[in-house]
């Protein structure tokens, strides 16, 4: 668990003006909240908190003038074209402190041949201590075959972290891919609906051809040994 | 091909197209996804033959989502007609995509085999389109 000292500053001013401001400063406004404390509007600066927030639930050492505050990421909010930060929810905690926290998913290992994984949780919600919250949580598709499932109260989770999610939760389903001639029938189908036609390749053309004069060939030789039968 | 099996009203006004996208700007099922960088309208013919696009590329191998559905018609008055008398017939189903849209998702793939399926695919459609991964950050 990845621990980063950010300097934050307080804001006095508010509204989309004093935001624009702050963000053409290449920093991010945001607000600190949590523990029954009133909330503190602050700004970071921008590009050290991109690199902090590149990890998942990074815990924040946050320097608001001069004493330090823990603090996760609650809500990060991106501009959806560009990606720059443009607000940040943070929420106080406590050294030893649990808290929930959404942990993503890796799936790991090679299925049985022929199978589609398909990954229906992204992320499992999990109880942990705030200063040693796992970055992600592994999930092993190794040998599975067609039509087998992995539940949240299956995986594996490191020691001090409880799962909050419904265990029944369905995390991994393995189902067995469509055969070759399923998803050519298929997509000829879609094709001839849509109107799509098929160009022949120049090397499609050659072996066309040459399947022809061997068959026009074949058709001479047979036609000539007919002749000669008939005479 | 996607069309709405029953709609309120035959012909509608143009969706408006200036601003952002509102909400699917991020994955939600797969692992890499097509973002509009542009807004455009996308028929429901164009949707499909980038669906059938990714799909050829990736074969059996994985899974495609489609986040957009052409919900809006488009109409057409016939050519060499005079203005007036009315709206012209229905011509085309649109999906109204502004930018920052996640419209196909794919999942089960490698990254290189999913970059030049969506590649493929953003051929297709209309606007431009950029290439996005999931982000497992908050």
């Amino acid at each position: 668990m990845s621990e980063v000292r950010i300097v934050a500053e307080s804001r006095t001013e508010f509204g989309k003006g004093a935001a624009r401001r702050i963000r053409r400063d290449k920093k991010v406004p945001a607000v600190l909240y949590g523990h029954g404390t009133e909330p503190r509007h602050i700004s970071l600066p921008g590009h050290e908190l991109m690199l902090a927030l590149k990890t998942a639930n990074v815990l924040l050492t946050l320097d608001i003038n001069g004493s330090d505050e823990l603090a996760l990421p609650r809500d990060v909010q991106r501009d959806p074209i560009r990606g720059y930060l443009e607000h940040v929810d943070l929420v106080v905690v406590t050294r030893g402190e649990k808290v929930t926290v959404d942990i993503p998913i890796h799936v790991t290992g090679e299925p049985a041949p022929d199978t589609l994984v398909n990954l229906d949780l992204t992320a499992l919600s999990v109880e942990a201590e705030a200063t040693h919250i796992p970055t992600g949580i592994d999930v092993s598709v190794d040998g599975l075959g067609g039509g087998d499932q992995v539940h949240a109260k299956d995986v594996t989770l490191p020691s001090g972290v409880t799962l909050v999610t419904d265990p029944d939760a369905l995390v991994v389903a393995i189902s067995a891919a469509p055969t070759a001639e399923q998803l050519e029938a298929e997509l000829a189908e879609a094709e001839a609906e849509v109107g799509i036609v098929h160009e022949v390749s120049d090397e499609e053309q050659a072996a066309q051809a040459a399947a022809g004069d061997e068959a026009a060939a074949g058709s001479a030789e047979g036609s000539d040994a007919g002749e000669k039968a008939e005479s | 091909m996607l069309i709405p099996r029953r709609v309120k009203h035959r012909k509608q006004h143009h969706p408006g197209r200036t601003g952002a996208a509102k909400g699917g700007t991020a994955i939600a099922f797969g692992d890499f996804g097509i973002q509009a960088v542009e807004p455009a309208y996308v028929t429901n013919r164009q949707i499909e033959s980038a669906r059938i696009a990714m799909t050829r590329h990736i074969k059996r191998g994985g899974k495609v989502w489609i986040n957009i559905y052409p919900d809006r018609p488009l109409t057409k008055k016939p050519a060499e007609t005079r203005m007036g008398s009315g709206k012209g017939s229905p011509e085309w189903w649109v999906a109204n995509v502004k930018p920052g849209r996640v419209m196909f998702e794919l999942s089960g793939v490698s990254e290189p085999i999913a970059r030049e399926a969506m590649r493929r695919a953003m051929h297709k459609l209309p606007m431009k389109c950029r290439f996005v991964r999931r982000e497992e950050v908050s």
